[in-house]
């Protein structure tokens, strides 16, 4: 088992730089999801790990080596592809076991290695099939199968089940959550669904255009995004975003006044300094955040465009004054269809105009 | 029939009619041919100086065997070739590919006529080819009137024709395979070279044997290079294959049923290859 630390790394293709100067520290024994939208290099930084792509400057280091100019096979890690990556003229069997076979690898065990790995993921009557005889979730078995076969220190997932339908994702992500606490090794796996990474993570990082945004608990980064970019992308449906301007600071916080014909006044305690009055702020709500008239910060008269009824929950969208859309949790009791309603905000985040959270 | 049809079949009757006079027709005819004892006034049914003829002529032996001859040695040779110069072409560390990708296929291109008379040229006594091996310190060769040497110009000139035009169709091959293949298996410490024995080869092996199977319908009806290079299958009949020698039963002697009776040897030798190489070839299921 072995622990990943990463020391300014940087990714360039040609004069193209892809990722600038990550530092991370990912323990031993740890699940760590990288999740970005597309483009934001979470596969370039993985792959990095493999092994597949040069690191362009930085010290990248497994189980304490420095390993930039290690070859993949040398690291000691396993990885699962997003396409499965099986050879498809091979059978299963063959699948798992040509790694350990092609660098000579004593029969025996790696009989016993096989045996072990169908018994995990349940494979063992699929031992002699071709994979193009296998269901999509039945491939993707195999492809973690094989990376268990190399009983790696380290664990690097690829999108592995961005290929599969809805119910057997949910299904391969309790999955791997059990594989992890089976084996009890270090798993980097990288997404961009966030409900992924919010599952499976010890720790998530957060990652845009080629830079860390924020490192932390699933949890952590839902009450506690560092910026803009991180509470739009954790949480789900997405934090709604009211362009406001400071109209008082004080000591222990500010007055914000949110955009619109109807203007809403919010305070909004900060420990540090608040920007000056007039400057422009984003203020933050989770539509889980909104409330019953009065009984929050402020209320908010919004008019209702459509809603989502989804039993337990509905999702009003609707749109206030300034016709900016908003997404509005609602429980069983307060449905609303149409017509004119009036929430309370009952939690908010402050952002400043370049997205840094202001707290 | 319904009026889009008709004009369909409208649109098509010309063809078809040539296609009938000039192929079905052809098919037919000199199958009924190959039967005929056509060295008489009237042509008389004798399969015993046609098909029979066959079996006891040695001249058709000699063809027979020069045609094998060159099947056996030029297409595994070319196909060799066509994979590794594929692999090349297929490589990331390649500049320039497109240039590379159109200087292996331009043979092709390329007149028969014209290649054949360079190569005349090239192979002759006093050609390039004798003054670098002389420069090298190698005795000079009578590659056009020695028979081995004959033979392998012929093989060496339908090597450079054809390579590269297999080495496209491999390169087609190559690049469906999908590159995360390889990843999985660099990450799993395995080779470059096992990776090209074991993953490369292994799913190359429709293409190669499609590859084999156009090569051997080509050689089985080798006609050109005997005819423009080793001056009609010279010297002697050392060169002559059985393309060669249906040509001179049918149209130097006239010996149609013969010729005829050839035609039908040599299509039925080349279906029965290439099923032999589709059946070696296949895919074995567990």
């Amino acid at each position: 088992m072995a622990g990943v630390s990463l020391k300014k790394v940087v990714k360039r293709f040609g004069a193209y730089q892809i990722i600038h100067g990550a530092d991370l520290e990912v323990a031993d024994g740890e699940f760590v999801v990288f999740v970005g939208p597309s483009g934001c290099g979470k596969s370039t930084l993985l792959r990095m790990i493999a092994g597949l792509e040069e690191v362009s400057a930085g010290e990248l280091m497994i189980g304490g080596r420095l390993v930039n100019d290690v070859e993949p096979a040398e690291r000691g890690v396993a990885m699962v592809f997003q396409s499965y990556a099986l050879y498809p003229h091979m059978t299963v069997e063959q699948n798992l076991s040509f790694g350990l076979r092609m660098t000579g690898h004593d029969k025996a065990d790696i009989a016993r290695r096989v045996t072990r790995t169908a018994g995990i993921l349940r494979i063992a009557e699929l031992l002699q099939r071709k994979p193009r005889q296998l269901s999509g979730g039945q491939r993707q078995r195999v492809a973690i199968g094989r990376a268990i076969m190399r009983e790696p220190k380290l664990f690097l997932f690829d999108e592995p089940l961005s290929n599969l339908d809805a119910e057997l994702r949910v299904q391969m992500r309790v999955e791997l959550a059990r594989l992890h606490r089976e084996l009890g090794v270090t798993m980097i796996y990288v997404t961009h669904d966030q409900t992924e990474a919010m599952t499976l993570a010890d720790r998530i990082v957060v990652l845009r255009d080629g830079n860390i945004e924020q490192v932390g608990r699933p949890l952590d980064l839902y009450d506690d995004p560092d910026n803009q970019f991180v509470a739009g992308f954790v949480g789900s449906p997405k934090m709604n975003f009211i362009p406001a301007r400071i109209v008082e600071r004080g000591e222990k916080g500010a007055t914000v006044e949110l955009a619109g014909d109807r203007p809403t006044r919010l305070r909004q305690p900060l420990t540090g300094p608040a920007p000056e009055a007039g400057s422009s702020v984003v203020v933050g709500v989770r539509p889980e955040h909104f409330g019953e008239a009065g009984k929050g910060d402020a209320d908010l008269s919004v008019a209702v465009d459509m809603a989502e009824h989804l039993g337990g929950t509905t999702f009003v969208y609707a749109s206030m004054a300034g016709n900016r859309e908003l997404v509005i949790q609602r429980d069983a009791e307060h449905r609303a269809d149409a017509g004119e309603i009036t929430v309370s905000i009952r939690k908010s985040y402050l952002f400043d105009e370049s997205g840094k959270r202001l707290r | 029939m319904r009026l889009r049809t008709r004009t369909a079949y409208a649109f098509l009757t010309p063809y078809l009619l040539v296609f009938l006079a000039f192929w079905i027709w052809p098919i037919v005819n000199s199958f009924w041919l190959s039967f005929l004892n056509t060295r008489t006034a009237n042509w008389t049914f004798n399969p015993q100086v046609t098909w029979g003829r066959l079996l006891v002529d040695p001249a058709f032996a000699n063809a027979l065997k020069n045609t094998l001859l060159i099947l056996v040695i030029q297409v595994p040779i070319m196909i060799a070739l066509a994979t590794v110069l594929a692999v090349l072409l297929n490589s990331p560390a390649l500049k320039a590919r497109g240039p590379f990708r159109f200087a292996f296929f331009a043979p092709v291109v390329v007149g028969e006529v014209a290649y054949a008379a360079v190569f005349r040229l090239m192979f002759n006594e006093f050609g390039i080819i004798n003054k670098l091996g002389m420069t090298a310190g190698l005795p000079a060769v009578a590659w056009l009137s020695e028979p081995t040497a004959a033979m392998a110009v012929i093989i060496i000139a339908l090597t450079w024709r054809w390579a590269g035009y297999n080495a496209i169709i491999i390169l087609a091959g190559l690049q469906s395979i999908p590159d995360d293949v390889y990843e999985a298996a660099t990450i799993d410490g395995v080779s470059k070279f096992r990776q090209f024995l074991f993953i490369t080869l292994p799913l190359l092996r429709p293409v190669i044997i499609l590859c084999v199977v156009l090569s051997v319908i080509g050689t089985m009806q080798l006609f050109s290079e005997p005819f423009l290079i080793t001056n009609r299958g010279g010297p002697g009949q050392a060169t002559e294959t059985l393309g060669l020698f249906l040509y001179r039963m049918g149209f130097n002697t006239f010996n149609f049923g013969y010729a005829s009776a050839i035609a039908y040897t040599i299509a039925a030798l080349a279906v029965a290859i290439s099923l032999l190489n589709l059946w070696i070839g296949r895919e074995r299921e567990q």
